[in-house]
């Protein structure tokens, strides 16, 4: 073979080498997937409340003692939806057979979402709502109305307080 | 009149076209001096799926994925010049509508050095592993990507692709 093929065969192995040479750089690619699922929690101050004995005429209302009940709902929902609180009684006040409606317990509420309501053994009332996910927080003082019809005794209730979200 | 004989005109003929050819050689070589001598980069990640799963914020403020393994090779870098692994995401983790942005996803690499730690961008390559000269055997990397959890996150599911590049001068 001559040296005039021999370089035009150098040529060819050049060219294609050059052609064939990787670039400064390779690169490879990934995925990442963060699976967020709707989740709520649900933090009360207090998981008990007393209303103390008080004469009807000085105090129409009396509110429970430690004062108002810190709420914190944390919820993670899907995008635009409604995040609700909501309060419902077992049943009615009952200390033996007397009792006393539900709906002698109202509230009143501080921090943004939260609003006032009165108790219902019936329906859950709302005590806060939202749009989305976040962590909330407000208080709930929660108030007995007092009255010379009730016969005398110690009455109790169950509250269940639902955070819900879609 | 005398004619040159047919064998001496095709000789002349094939020497034109070769120094033709030689001259080319010599222009290709000068302009891609680097065709001869280019680095040979090697980058290999596994998996290349990263996952990281649902957890309550409080009880996980911080989610861990999986390891991947990254593995780096760079042969024929005869100067012994400087070379890099970089990371770019391709935009936030993104879910229909909503987003979690990209740099709530953070890295922990190991060993150090060549690998680094460092915080997803979308913007801006972030340096996962450096040094300089071949890497030859190849050199593995553990890498360990973890999400800041949040209350604030619309459920979902979100992805994103992330580009990791080695590159050599």
């Amino acid at each position: 073979m001559s040296r005039w093929r021999l370089l035009s065969l150098a040529l060819v192995v050049w060219v294609s080498a050059a052609l064939a040479a990787p670039a400064g750089a390779q690169t490879s690619t990934a995925t990442l997937s963060a699976d967020i699922r709707t989740l709520a929690k649900l933090t009360l101050s207090a998981a008990s409340v007393s209303f103390p004995d008080a004469d009807p005429d000085v105090v129409g209302q009396i509110p429970s003692l430690g004062g108002p009940i810190a709420i914190t709902a944390k919820s993670r929902a899907t995008p635009a939806s409604q995040v609700i609180l909501t309060v419902v009684a077992s049943d009615d006040l009952r200390s033996g057979i007397q009792t006393i409606a539900a709906s002698a317990i109202t509230w009143t509420v501080t921090g943004a979402g939260f609003q006032p309501g009165t108790l219902s053994k019936a329906t859950p009332v709302t005590v806060a709502q939202w749009t989305g996910s976040g962590v909330r927080s407000g208080t709930q003082q929660l108030m007995f109305q007092n009255l010379w019809s009730y016969a005398t005794g110690t009455y109790t209730a169950s509250l269940t307080y639902t955070l819900s979200s879609p | 009149m005398t004619r040159p004989a047919a064998g001496a005109m095709r000789y002349v003929g094939q020497s034109k076209h070769h120094w033709h050819l030689l001259a080319c050689v010599c222009v290709a070589a000068l302009l891609w001096p680097e065709a001869a001598v280019a680095q040979r980069l090697d980058l290999t990640i596994s998996p290349t799926s990263i996952t990281f799963p649902s957890a309550d914020p409080d009880v996980n403020p911080t989610i861990v994925s999986a390891p991947i393994l990254v593995s780096v090779r760079i042969r024929q870098n005869q100067a012994a010049l400087p070379w890099q692994l970089t990371v770019l995401a391709n935009g936030d983790l993104i879910a229909g509508s909503q987003t979690v942005d990209i740099t709530n996803v953070t890295w922990a690499a190991t060993p150090a050095p060549p690998f680094q730690n460092g915080t997803l961008s979308k913007t801006v390559a972030q340096r996962v592993a450096a040094g300089a000269g071949n890497v030859n055997p190849a050199k593995d990397g553990s890498v360990t990507f973890r999400l800041a959890n949040s209350w604030t996150y619309s459920a979902g599911t979100y992805t994103q692709t992330i580009v990791f590049t080695l590159s050599a001068p």
